[in-house]
């Protein structure tokens, strides 16, 4: 017996995870990803990549500081935040989370200002902007190393974690389809990497020297990071396709017959196939390739959460968003990309970026 | 009809509803009191829910008792009857129509218990699954985690929300509100442990009749279903809803 059914009455759930979340999840993940980008010029000493190194540090403290602040306004108490710390809850990974965040904030500001201590005393003493600030903040300006590794450590751990409970917190909702898969911690993972990257091409570009040959390397982890986020979401298809994983297959099923859904879909895999044909064959479009690749996070992150969000779990159809303007839509949007501006002007005052794309110092 | 017995092995003894509301000890002082203490440890009851599907006409009295009992904002709810139109394309018989009452199942494997990061959903012994108001920061992983889109944010108190089974008026020996006022005599709340008792019962008799929704995401649903279609045990196929309120808070 074969029926047609339209459902007359329903509730409509509102998302309960705002675009303040997408903020966050973004920010965050752009965070982590740059503070990783940062570790071959800071840490390792890579050659050429002192420059790359210290723009991404850039970008993982101002998205890493602005993050929090989205993520707070996402709660609907939000000065009851201290309740996380006053009542832990070991089963929950969003309580876990609450943790994690000051451990990678934490080890991720004394990184930070134990690598940019010489270059606050250059400012210092160059006599720019806020040069007595700098100087306070230099502290003598001198080098630590064996700190520095040390606070890069605590960082990596941090950011690992954060890492890590961004996507099983996603992942571990079983009501979701959408998000109860285990790929999505990965998807997570290499999106915020790509948009690391593309974060670190902008600053290059608006910087004063724009070294192509910096872009030339940026391209070439693009490129990777492309290959794999392309190769994960083929995965993802192939397992709800071909039903070997029933959750991809449940996920597939419940977003496939849309059309919104198969449009998001297909424009994922073409932004993500002409990032990766950019940075392989016009390695030099650097400024295209980083907004290609910083469009992908958050749209990846807007689909997986307000799009997931308008799945009912027990209706029938789909709910519909569409962005309010006020603090729980567009203006927490554009408030947060506000703050973040406002850091980045701050600290490129204190650290102008011609003096972070610049050769690193003798013996730094 | 025998709405709630309970035997007098377990501290009461009542054949009706009156005598219900003297056998069951009246515990309005513990809504004051916090998350942790309303676990009410060692409580006897273990309380349920029966949906007859079948006595359900789709009134939605049920759905407006409980909003004008708890104070439920304009465009939320916290119980439902879900009504579709149901038509068989292979035949000739005009549309019927299908309707569904939804509230919280009371899981005894809640899936929105474990996600809360401060402890504030928790499932007293009685088998009610709450939320603790004066800790719930509002973060809305419960909201993601519950598989029945039971639970919403109260934009008047900018917290989780959700069915509590009346607590309040259970806890005062009352039925729940939307029990009170089914029309139909569809709903039928009340101890699980009672084998003498009406939902027991009932449940004992229905047999494979009885069912639960969304059985594979094993949370063990408190309340059960008579009557239920399979269509409908999980996220229903078809045309989304031709009226869908929306919560007013902007």
């Amino acid at each position: 017996m074969n029926s047609a059914i339209v459902e007359t009455i329903n509730v409509t759930r509102e998302v309960a995870w705002l675009p303040w979340a997408v903020s966050y999840f973004f920010l965050i993940g752009l965070s982590y990803g740059a503070f990783l980008l940062s570790l071959p010029g800071i840490v390792f000493r890579r050659p050429n990549w002192e420059g790359i190194s210290r723009l991404a540090l850039l970008g993982a403290l101002v998205c890493g500081l602005t993050a929090p602040v989205a993520l707070l306004a996402d709660l609907h108490q939000p000065g009851r935040f201290w309740h996380f710390y006053a009542y832990f809850t070991p089963s929950s990974w969003m309580s876990w989370g609450a943790f994690f965040i000051p451990v990678y904030l934490g080890g991720l500001v004394l990184y930070a200002w134990l690598a940019f201590r010489p270059l606050l005393a250059d400012h210092a003493r160059s006599g720019g902007r806020l040069a007595g600030l700098a100087g306070v903040l230099a502290y003598g300006g001198h080098e630590c190393r064996r700190a520095l590794v040390g606070a890069a450590v605590v960082a990596f751990v941090g950011s690992a974690l954060v890492a890590l409970y961004t996507g099983v917190e996603v992942m571990v909702i079983r009501a979701r389809p959408l998000w109860y898969t285990p790929l999505l911690p990965v998807q997570f993972f290499i999106t915020a990497v790509a948009g690391a990257v593309g974060l670190t091409l902008l600053f290059n570009r608006f910087g004063p020297r724009n070294d192509p040959s910096a872009v030339g390397r940026l391209a070439k982890v693009l490129a990777v990071t492309q290959v794999v986020a392309l190769g994960v979401g083929a995965l993802w298809l192939a397992l709800g396709l071909s039903g070997l994983s029933p959750v991809h297959a449940e996920a597939l099923t419940q977003v496939a017959p849309a059309a919104n859904w198969r449009l998001s879909a297909a424009w994922a895999a073409g932004a993500t196939v002409l990032t990766l044909a950019l940075a392989w064959w016009r390695p030099g479009s650097g400024l295209l390739i980083g907004l290609l690749a910083l469009h992908s996070a958050w749209m990846m992150r807007w689909t997986i959460f307000i799009g997931g969000q308008e799945v009912p779990k027990t209706g029938a159809g789909y709910y519909s968003y569409s962005l309010p303007l006020g603090p729980e839509g567009l203006m927490g949007i554009v408030g947060t990309a506000g703050l973040w501006v406002f850091l980045l002007i701050l600290i490129t005052t204190l650290l102008p970026l011609d003096r972070l794309a610049g050769p690193i110092r003798q013996g730094a | 009809m025998k709405i709630f017995e309970i035997t007098p092995e377990t501290g009461a003894c009542s054949q009706s509803r009156r005598a219900f509301l003297r056998g069951v000890p009246v515990l309005t002082a513990a809504a004051a009191v916090p998350g942790a203490a309303l676990a009410k440890s060692g409580s006897p009851h273990h309380w349920g829910m029966l949906v007859d599907v079948r006595r359900c006409i789709g009134c939605q009295a049920c759905t407006v008792a409980c909003i004008q009992e708890n104070a439920v904002p304009e465009g939320s709810f916290r119980t439902v009857v879900s009504t579709y139109s149901v038509q068989v394309t292979d035949g000739d018989q005009p549309a019927g129509t299908y309707v569904l009452p939804r509230l919280c199942n009371h899981c005894d494997e809640p899936p929105c218990v474990p996600v809360c990061p401060v402890s504030a959903t928790f499932k007293r012994d009685d088998g009610m699954v709450l939320v603790d108001a004066d800790r719930c920061v509002g973060c809305g992983y419960c909201v993601q985690a519950c598989p029945y889109d039971a639970r919403f944010i109260n934009h008047d108190t900018q917290k989780a929300d959700k069915c509590t089974f009346c607590a309040h008026r259970v806890d005062a020996g009352l039925l729940p509100a939307c029990v009170e006022t089914c029309v139909g005599g569809a709903r039928i709340f009340g101890e699980l442990n009672d084998p003498q008792g009406e939902l027991r019962r009932r449940l004992d008799e229905a047999g494979s009749a009885l069912k639960v929704l969304k059985p594979e995401q094993k949370t063990a649903p408190q309340v059960f279903y008579i009557g239920l279609d399979e269509r409908f045990e999980g996220k229903v196929q078809g045309q989304g809803s031709l009226w869908k309120p929306r919560a007013s808070h902007v």
